[in-house]
């Protein structure tokens, strides 16, 4: 139990009681803890940012690098060096009557973000699109026959048909695809019917959308509470408190 | 000698590159220029000002634009040469590529910088103002220096150390590391990470209560969402559609061609996953997506007031 | 009468004033008990995790893959389980990978981490130690994740140039110099380019990298849905989502996918999915996954039934008519 890691893991634990205790209310215990854990975070983040980011991408970009025996390794190359004023700029945004100054350094980075969205957007769409062209008339109107998975051929047949079941289906994920598209886009008040319809045909099947949503967000918030408790009465617990 | 500025290739070392005393000479004049020039524009006019930073952003949006509207070169060998004014221009963008990327990454790294900076300054002036609660500022601050010393003292460490000595200590046990080793691991994966995890963690408790208090079948939409999500929570579950599966086996009596095994809740879950779910979200995602191109286009070309260049 | 609706009542208003603590303090019982027990469930892959499950390991022994690692201990529960997974397929198949990070600051320490017990577990059981240089690299953390995906799309060798890793003396090098790196000029020199993340990190690197690299997504629960929509429109080629994909992987891992055991008899009724998958017998392949899903019934139990008592105690203290 006094050993290192009987140490950390109980200071581990004492730190998520720690940060637990707001589920009670809001206590110093609680605002020591968060502080600490934003402390942490904050010089991590410093140390990562020199070391694994602007070290080798930045710096020794700029200034190269020797091999042992002296050799130049990576030549260096000065132009990096306006990098530094253009990131300073940035801390302008602390001065009231210069703070348009550190604007620059972010219309930069949204320039750049910017400019790849054209690409980006067909890179990510147009799959999408085109996998959202599927059959609605089906070549075989009977149900999609039984094949367990060593009937090969069967297999190969059913794939190369479309079944009325699934012609259906896939109807109904077109129907699906355009109301909630529909709704999504046309946020304007519409006069026709058939439109007012179909928007609202659209927010009720959005819901599923967000119920697939919710449910899988519990699964997930749900295991990080498993995982600490988990942490918590076996790794701590168990194998340091009571050496099992 | 390669007076290439934007598009870097391989050069041999030179007057104006290398590691000796002539590059530390022009890095130095660079910066200085840098910040001559960073100096004037605090002299800039107001007029002026949002053409400034309109014009930033659309010449580095500008880069990326034309790398996808000119024709890419592909499958181009390094001692390739261009042949034309497109070919070359195609090859400059290609080359240039790295830069430009080097550029997003050296600038977003700096503006977390600024973040952690913005944070130290804040609670640094409430330490020194002595304001309501400055002793947890102390902490805050007491627990970055602290990661901070003991992240670089390990990484400055391990740098220079001996290989078979950095083998051996990789092989010992955590309880027998040296200091400097379990003083980083301590504050990274015993106190940092697991808070990290914690926070996270805490939400799990109130989307419980959430759900408890707030969950209510008042409306059609709040039907559909409820049971979606109830069945989507279900079928994640091996225990539950094994004896739900059970149920419909009594139905169709084990017979794997029966219609009613379009019952079993692996089959209802994947009919509501393929038919609903997946294209409506694929339309929540496209419409977004149109938004942000939209978006993208109007910050490109500094049509958007609160963007970056207003 | 009015007797049974006031009845009704009281006991609608006693269903809705159940403290908050004792939902909490039943989440905590409910979600250490059964940590306790160990059973296994029976388990229905889903086909994304079996395809993904298929792609690695039909990916070539030797080659190189890039692992995207973008988790930290904030989604250990799904995401370690996960990176686990992933990484002890990869080194049973002597696959070779150069991991990098683009979220999250603490990421590629928390994988490198990651990546010591797993070698410490691998030295154990007897196989040979992943050396770093030579069977893994390090490329570093790259905050502009869409610069940077660019970059990866058009020049590996400009990518990485500038990335530097310790080699087997502890110099720092060129990672384009391990032999994890070598021959890989473009991103289509690699096998795959794996991403495990909690975020839309890889919505970013599908857009650059869909078209010229296999891409394989390790999820979790939250971004599952949305990203689940890339695997079927064929982008992804294989996804595992959440604790349910950590629980599918380890099970395939054990017992293979559609893939018989002695007796003849599949594990699994794969209907949809025909692919054969070998397992890998006598190793370890159930850990986290199947550690936390028997917890995770009791969990979701506890939230559906919350819900329903909370619907129930409003349907019984709802004015009634001109009550």
């Amino acid at each position: 139990m006094f050993t290192y890691l009987g140490l950390k893991f109980t200071f581990g634990v004492i730190a998520t009681i720690g940060l637990y205790t707001v589920l009670w209310r809001e206590n110093k215990f609680y605002r020591f803890w968060e502080h600490v854990f934003l402390g942490l975070a904050a010089g991590w983040a410093l140390v990562i940012l020199w070391t694994e980011t602007l070290r080798p991408q930045w710096w020794n970009k700029m200034v190269g690098t020797i091999a042992e025996g002296g050799n130049i390794a990576e030549p260096g190359f000065w132009a990096w060096a306006i990098m530094l004023p253009i990131g300073f700029a940035g801390y302008f945004v602390f001065s009231r009557k210069h703070s348009w100054v550190g604007r620059i350094p972010i219309g930069i980075i949204i320039g750049l973000w910017s400019g790849q969205q054209f690409d980006a957007w067909i890179q990510r769409f147009w799959p999408q699109l085109n996998a959202s062209m599927v059959p609605l008339i089906p070549t075989d109107f009977g149900l999609v026959p039984y094949a367990a998975p060593s009937e090969t051929v069967l297999n190969a047949t059913i794939r190369q048909n479309v079944y009325l079941s699934q012609a259906i289906g896939n109807l109904i994920a077109t129907i699906t695809l355009l109301s909630v598209l529909a709704y999504f886009l046309f946020g304007i008040e519409l006069k026709s019917k058939f439109m007012q319809g179909t928007t609202k045909l659209g927010r009720y099947l959005l819901m599923v959308g967000f119920g697939a949503i919710f449910g899988s967000t519990v699964m997930m918030r749900f295991t990080l509470l498993i995982d600490r408790m988990y942490f918590i009465w076996i790794e701590w617990f168990q194998r340091i408190v009571l050496g099992g | 000698m390669g007076w290439n500025l934007l598009a870097q290739t391989a050069t041999e070392p030179s007057f104006f590159n290398g590691p000796n005393g002539t590059i530390w000479g022009w890095i130095a004049g660079t910066m200085l220029v840098g910040f001559a020039i960073l100096i004037g524009l605090l002299y800039m006019p107001a007029q002026g000002r949002k053409y400034v930073i309109a014009g930033f952003t659309f010449v580095c949006g500008l880069f990326y634009v034309l790398l996808w509207l000119v024709p890419t070169p592909h499958d181009r060998n390094p001692d390739d040469v261009p042949r034309g004014k497109v070919e070359e221009i195609s090859f400059w963008l290609s080359d240039a590529v790295n830069v430009f990327g080097g550029l997003s990454n050296i600038l977003v790294a700096m503006l977390l910088l600024l973040g952690v900076f913005s944070l130290a300054r804040i609670h640094i002036a409430k330490i020194i103002k002595q304001q309501k609660d400055w002793v947890f500022s102390v902490c805050l601050i007491g627990a970055m220096v602290l990661i901070i010393i003991a992240g670089y003292n390990k990484w400055l460490t391990e740098l220079n150390m001996d290989p078979a000595q950095l083998e051996a200590i990789g092989k010992l046990e955590p309880n027998a590391w040296p200091f400097y080793k379990k003083s980083q691991d301590f504050l990274f994966d015993g106190l940092l990470q697991n808070m990290d995890a914690a926070m996270f963690s805490v939400i799990a408790f109130y989307i419980l209560s959430a759900a408890y208090r707030a969950f209510r079948v008042r409306s059609v939409e709040a039907t559909i969402l409820l049971a979606t999500a109830l069945l989507v929570m279900m079928s994640l579950l091996g225990l539950v559609t094994l004896y739900w599966n059970m149920g419909v086996d009594l139905i169709t009596r084990g017979d794997p061609a029966s219609f009613w095994n379009n019952l079993k809740l692996k089959e209802i879950a994947d009919f509501i996953g393929s038919s609903f779910r997946a294209p409506g979200l694929r339309a929540i995602d496209f419409g977004i997506g149109v938004g942000a191109l939209a978006m993208a286009l109007r910050l490109w070309l500094g049509l958007e007031r609160a963007g970056g260049s207003n | 009468m009015a007797m049974p609706e006031t009845t009704n009542k009281m006991f609608g208003e006693k269903l809705l004033s159940i403290p908050r603590w004792i939902w909490f303090v039943l989440v905590i019982i409910l979600a250490t008990i059964p940590q306790f027990v160990s059973i296994t469930i029976p388990n229905v892959p889903e086909d994304s995790s079996a395809a993904l499950y298929k792609e690695l390991m039909t990916l070539p022994e030797g080659s190189t893959v890039i692992v995207q690692t973008d988790w930290t201990k904030s989604t250990q529960g799904e995401s370690r389980g996960q990176f686990d997974a992933l990484m002890r397929i990869l080194m049973r198949k002597n696959i070779k990978f150069a991991f990098m990070s683009v979220a999250d600051p603490q990421a590629s320490e928390v994988a490198r981490n990651a990546l010591k017990e797993l070698n410490a577990e691998r030295i154990k059981d007897g196989d040979r130690e992943y050396k770093r240089w030579e069977d893994y690299v390090s490329l570093g953390y790259f905050p502009g994740a869409e610069g940077k995906g660019k970059e990866i799309g058009e020049s590996m060798l400009d990518a990485f140039k500038a990335s530097k890793d310790k080699d087997q003396n502890n110099v720092e090098r060129s990672v384009l110099e391990s032999p994890v790196m070598k021959g890989i000029e473009k991103v289509g020199d690699l096998s795959a380019f794996i991403v495990v993340t909690a975020s839309k990190s890889i919505t970013i690197a599908l857009e650059r990298l869909q078209d010229k690299v296999k891409m394989l997504g390790l999820v979790t629960g939250v971004m599952g849905p949305e990203t689940v929509n890339y695997y079927t429109s064929n982008q992804l080629k294989g996804l595992s989502i959440g604790l349910k994909g950590v629980y599918d992987m380890e099970t395939m891992m054990e017992y293979g996918a559609n893939y018989p055991d002695s007796s003849g008899k599949n594990f699994y009724n794969m209907k949809k999915y025909t692919d054969v998958v070998p397992n890998w017998p006598g190793k370890k392949n159930m850990d986290r996954g199947t550690k936390y899903y028997l917890t995770l019934h009791f969990t979701i139990g506890l939230m559906i039934i919350a819900v329903i008592i909370g619907n129930i105690g409003v349907l019984l203290t709802r004015k009634k008519g001109n009550e």
